[in-house]
């Protein structure tokens, strides 16, 4: 087995150095050698493991052949050993019947030639048996026969064996020696082959080299030769410029020595200069220690004083945050007071307009009488005095009462409602008003101005019988809005008032406040009939917001029920009103509620605050007042003045020249009795001239000049 | 000047060796006037003497140096207890002296080059087939496993040796017509092998062969029996064995029912790689028992050569090997699978791919197999080794099968011997087969050149 193995790893050894082979030469001996040693190996041994083989075959073959002798000779056997059972229990059973019969037998002798004849069938039977296991047992002699013939055979078979193993190593040892002698000879003779090519090629080679080398000796002479020459030359040159450059050199180091020694000096000075630069330096830097310290200290001081500073402004902080704290709840303290000072104010300004409006009027009430008086006056210079007709002047402030600019203030919804729905008696008044402009026909004028501001300020350009019925309207459907037990409550009252009460709270409820709310209120309903219209396309009768106050009059002292009975009667004023269908009432509102309330929203904020009064006006119309009568009239008054200061004087000159006459005439009355005296004495008479002649004359003159001055008087 | 020297090393040899005759050595030694200082052996040389000595009792080994260490393995007797040596020593040279020393054939390339592992294997191997059960110390193996179990990968007991009284047993070698004597009563059971295989982590392989050796003229059936106890005990501690690779249990009569239990306690392990069963008694029932096997394991050697395999057995076989792709080797010779049989298999095999050897000698096989496997050999390109020796293929049956070789390319081995298939046939078969040889020979020889045997 080893040297088979051997063999194997010898014969592998052999055939790994086989490739190699085939790749340095195809052709080679060696190669072929052990190609063929190798097959023929192959074959040798497949042919000895063959031999060896055979032998485990052919004892295959035997002992499958044995098996089957073996089985044929069982079943054989079987079948011998069924028969005999066959043939035995039939013997058995005819010996066991004749047994029966032996019980009917009742001769002895008979009895006695059965059982004879019993026993002869039973040592039939046994000698069947004992001639069958006999056969048996010869068989089995047989069988350990041919045991111990097959044990026999066996060793001898292994024996064979053994020795074809043997041999077989044998030969495989021998075989493979040879070879492998045979395979060392090929590689050996290949070698010595190589060798001696190698060495011829070697000798070539070294010859070769050996000729090249002698010309390499040659040449290497030759230019040994030349470099010589070329190196004496080299020599010589050298030498010179050896020479010369020492005499080059030398100046030159004559020359740097004197540089050194220059150096040297400069180097001295720049030392001192150094040194003293050192020194200045160091005093400097020792300086600079100082400095630093100093700035060392410095920065010490300049951080406590930041930390001192931090800490102050720390508490700084503090500080105002509290005062912060404190000015703002001091902020919302005075906000408080704020408030309540606006509030205040507020409170005085109403105060204040009360008062200035009482004051106003005081004042105005003042400067109306003494205006009053100053017209007065007028008239009656102008009427007395001068005879001219007066006329009384139309100013825009005669008619004025209370402060100007200050409108009236708004009336409340409700409150213009009621005026509408009461409109009757409100016209009734108007019209005891009327009257009483006539019967006062002088003054009317004034007031009739103010009964057309009057008139138009409720219902600006709404019909105020359609206002009432879409009030009426509004009120009737509208009540959902009203409690019921509200409701209740009203049914109590007349048909005004309840429709009043209702309009009252369901303003509340809607939000509707002022008069202008109002306004807005109908002209939506107004505007939305008229689009209505407008779309209707129906016969346009417009002229239902042109109101006469005629027909206002005819229809203000009626009644509601009158109205509603009237209204088919007047179509066009009616027609819008009645147009507006209970049923688009509801409608209406909600739109106008949707209307309504966007602008509320904007201007809830500035209601408080009172209008600004602007008092550029006041001074215009105080003066105005002041100068109620013109400048010509004055001027008129002035010189009227002047002359009947003038008149006076000449009155009273008169005065005293009337008072002279009149006793100037008493004189002469008592000159005049005396005279008649004289003349009636019968002195005069006696006389030669009596003086009655020329005295008549004189006489009859003051009588004309009593006259004159009455002229006078009458003539101013 | 020379006295105190010798003196006092005598008298130091003298301490560490009480044995008077070295003593009197010594004397001779002084007293010899021809003595000289340089057969005085050193005293690291005495020391280690002192060492070899008694190293039963005291086993200093691992602390010396690695000369001395040397020394004292090369001088050591191999009468050591194992007991002391077998977990220090690891020296090889001394184990090959051991094995040397007790056995004449040592063949140390089926013990993995180890001559540790050598012997420690055939000694175990040697404890189990001398023991005998109930008469036997059990100790006397369980001693020894802690020694060996890192040493055995492989365990061969060609021997198991029946329980039987000593004395009897000497009777029965005294006296040969006793040996009917108690053979009813005494339960035949043998060595429970499960308690020992089970404690060695690293058997790989393991041959099994219940029954006896040289028991000449003291035969007797009995003595060959394998139990069902034996078989159920084994089968167990197969189990057990996760690394177990091989297993043979040859020559024991093993029958159905046995291979039955054998094969559902190997039934998917981990790594069983060969089975061999040969020479037992196994009939159909175990073949398709081990044919089921074949599907649920890793099984690439099988060997069931030597059996009383019938044809529904071989079927049963077949069916198993036309769904395998592990199993590259089957041994079925000396079975009877007839024709029935042998078509089964080469039916399977055409469907087959990963078999390459098969052996079908001595089956009783005759021409209907030789057509079917004329067909399997056109077709099959895995198949290198067939065996039809001893069958009788007859003529027609051999010259199908040459033309079914005519274009195979891999067969490389075809026994024909003694299948009665004519010269003329056998020889153009050969030839066919040594051309695929040769091919084969040169395509392995080009594809690994530098690979040494």
């Amino acid at each position: 087995m080893s040297a088979r193995l051997d063999a194997k790893r010898r014969a592998a050894l052999g055939e790994d150095a086989e490739p190699k082979a085939v790749e340095e030469e195809e052709q080679r001996r060696s190669h072929k050698e052990i190609e063929e040693s190798g097959q023929r190996l192959a074959k040798l041994l497949f042919e000895g493991t063959q031999m060896v083989t055979n032998i485990q075959v052919a004892a295959d073959l035997q002992e499958t052949q044995r098996r089957a002798e073996e089985a044929e000779l069982k079943l054989r056997r079987l079948e011998r050993l069924e028969k005999e059972a066959k043939s035995g229990t039939a013997m058995f059973a005819e010996i066991t019947s004749r047994w029966a019969l032996a019980t009917e037998r009742t001769i002895p002798q008979e009895l006695w030639q059965l059982l004879d004849r019993q026993q002869q069938r039973c040592t039939r039977l046994l000698e069947q048996k004992n001639q069958l296991i006999s056969d048996l047992q010869q068989e089995l002699k047989n069988k350990d026969e041919q045991y111990v013939q097959a044990i026999k055979q066996q060793s001898d078979d292994i024996n064979l064996l053994l020795e074809r193993m043997e041999e077989q190593i044998r030969t495989m040892l021998k075989t493979y020696r040879h070879k492998l002698l045979q395979i060392e000879k090929a590689f050996e003779l290949e070698r010595r082959e190589l060798l001696d090519s190698n060495k011829k090629k070697w000798e070539e080679a070294i010859q070769a080299h050996n000729t090249q080398e002698l010309e390499y000796i040659h040449t290497r002479l030759r230019k040994v030769e030349e470099f010589e020459k070329q190196l004496k030359q080299l020599l010589l040159q050298d030498e010179e410029e050896y020479n010369s450059m020492k005499i080059q050199l030398e100046i030159e180091v004559q020359n740097l020595e004197k540089q050194l020694q220059q150096m040297k000096a400069a180097y001295q000075l720049t030392q001192e200069k150094l040194d003293f630069n050192l020194q200045v330096l160091r005093k400097q830097d020792e300086e600079n220690a100082i400095i630093r310290s100093q700035q060392k200290r410095k920065i010490n001081r300049l951080y406590t004083i930041f930390s001192n500073l931090r800490t102050k402004l720390a508490k700084q902080e503090q500080q105002f945050r509290e005062e912060g704290q404190s000015l703002t709840t001091h902020c919302e303290r005075i906000m408080a007071k704020c408030k309540v000072v606006q509030r205040k104010m507020r409170h005085f300004a109403l105060s204040d307009s009360e008062k200035f409006t009482e004051v106003w009027l005081m004042n105005e009430e003042e400067a109306k009488g003494l205006m009053r008086k100053a017209l007065d006056a007028d008239f009656v210079i102008h009427t007395q005095q001068l005879g001219l007709h007066w006329e009384e002047p139309h100013y825009w402030f005669l008619n004025n009462v209370g402060p100007l600019g200050c409108y009236k203030a708004k009336r409340r919804a409700t409150e213009l409602a009621a005026q509408i729905l009461t409109g009757g008696t409100h016209s009734a008044l108007e019209e005891r008003e009327k009257e009483m402009e006539k019967v006062g026909s002088e003054g009317g004028g004034k007031e009739n101005t103010m009964k057309a501001e009057d008139k138009v300020a409720p219902l600006r350009n709404i019909c105020k019988k359609t206002a009432k019925r879409i009030l009426e309207l509004v009120s009737d459907e509208s009540g959902f809005l009203l409690e019921g037990k509200q409701l209740r409550l009203l049914q109590a009252l007349g048909r005004d008032d309840r429709i009043l009460m209702k309009l009252d709270s369901i303003f509340g409820a809607l939000g509707i406040d002022s008069e202008d709310d109002l306004h807005q209120l109908l002209d939506f309903f107004l505007h939305y009939k008229a689009r209505e219209v407008t779309v209707r396309q129906s016969q346009g009768s417009p002229g239902g917001d042109v109101t006469d106050p005629a027909e206002d009059r005819e229809h203000g002292g009626s009644s509601p029920q009158r109205d509603e009975l009237k209204l088919p009667q007047s179509p066009p004023a009616s027609l819008p009103s009645a147009s507006i269908r209970t049923d688009d009432v509801l409608r209406i509102l909600n739109a106008f509620m949707w209307d309504f309330n966007k602008p509320r929203e904007k201007d809830e904020s500035p209601k408080d605050v009172l209008p600004e009064r602007d008092s550029s006006r006041d001074e215009e119309y105080w003066a105005a007042l002041a100068h109620v009568i013109p400048q010509p009239v004055l001027k008129l008054w002035d010189a009227l003045a002047a002359a009947l200061e003038e008149y006076y004087n000449v009155l009273t000159s008169r005065a005293t020249l009337l008072a002279e006459t009149s006793v100037l005439q008493q004189q002469n009355s008592e000159l005049c009795v005396l005279l008649e005296e004289y003349v009636s004495s019968r002195v005069n008479s006696e006389l030669l001239c009596p003086p009655t002649k020329w005295m008549d004359l004189s006489l009859a003159c003051p009588r004309e000049a009593q006259r004159a001055p009455k002229a006078k008087a009458e003539m101013l | 000047m020379q006295q105190p020297a010798p003196g006092d090393g005598g008298r130091a040899i003298s301490s560490l060796y009480p044995p008077p005759a070295s003593l009197a050595a010594e004397h001779r030694v002084i007293e010899d006037p021809e003595w000289s200082l340089a057969t005085v052996p050193h005293l690291t040389d005495l020391c280690l003497q002192h060492i070899i000595h008694n190293f039963g009792k005291n086993p200093v080994l691992n602390r010396l140096l690695p000369e001395h260490q040397r020394k004292v393995l090369d001088r050591l007797s191999t009468d050591v207890p194992l007991a002391v040596t077998a977990n220090l020593i690891r020296d090889e040279d001394y184990w090959k002296r051991c094995c040397t020393e007790r056995w004449q054939v040592c063949d140390i390339s089926n013990y993995g080059g180890s001559w540790k592992r050598m012997f420690m294997e055939r000694h175990l191997e040697n404890v189990v087939k001398r023991f005998i059960p109930n008469s036997t110390d059990p100790n006397q193996v369980l001693e020894l496993i802690p020694l060996c179990k890192d040493y055995v990968r492989k365990l061969e007991v060609d021997q198991f040796l029946p329980p039987l009284q000593v004395d009897q047993k000497e009777e029965m070698d005294d006296d040969d017509t006793g040996s009917d004597f108690g053979d009813d009563e005494v339960s035949m059971h043998h060595y429970d092998i499960g308690v020992l295989i089970t404690a060695l982590p690293h058997l790989e392989e393991l041959h099994l062969t219940y029954g006896m050796k040289d028991c000449g003229m003291n035969f007797e059936w009995n003595l060959f029996d394998f139990t069902h106890q034996d078989c159920c005990n084994l089968a167990v501690a197969l189990k057990k064995c996760h690394n177990l690779k091989v297993f043979k249990l040859t020559r024991s009569k093993v029958d159905d029912n046995q291979t039955r239990l054998l094969v559902r306690n190997l039934l998917d392990h981990p790594c069983l790689v060969e089975l061999n069963l040969s020479h037992n008694l196994i009939r159909d029932k175990g073949a398709q028992a081990v044919g089921k096997l074949i599907n649920c394991s890793r099984l690439e050697t099988l060997d069931l050569c030597n059996n009383q395999i019938h044809h529904e057995g071989a079927q049963a076989l077949a069916q198993a090997l036309a769904e395998n792709s592990t199993l590259t080797s089957l041994n079925l010779r000396l079975n009877c699978l007839e024709d029935k049989g042998g078509e089964a298999i080469g039916h399977a095999l055409l469907t087959n791919t990963t078999l390459k050897s098969i052996h079908l000698g001595s089956n009783n096989l005759s021409e209907p197999t030789a057509t079917v496997f004329s067909q399997v050999l056109a077709q099959n390109t895995t198949l290198t080794n067939i065996n039809f020796s001893c069958n009788h293929l007859g003529l027609d049956g051999g010259k199908q099968l040459l033309d079914g070789l005519a274009n195979n390319k891999t067969l490389t081995e075809f026994d024909l011997r003694l299948a009665e298939v004519g010269q003329e046939t056998e020889y153009l078969i050969h030839q066919i087969v040594w051309a695929n040889r040769e091919v084969a020979r040169l395509g392995s020889l080009q594809n690994a050149p530098a690979k040494p045997l």
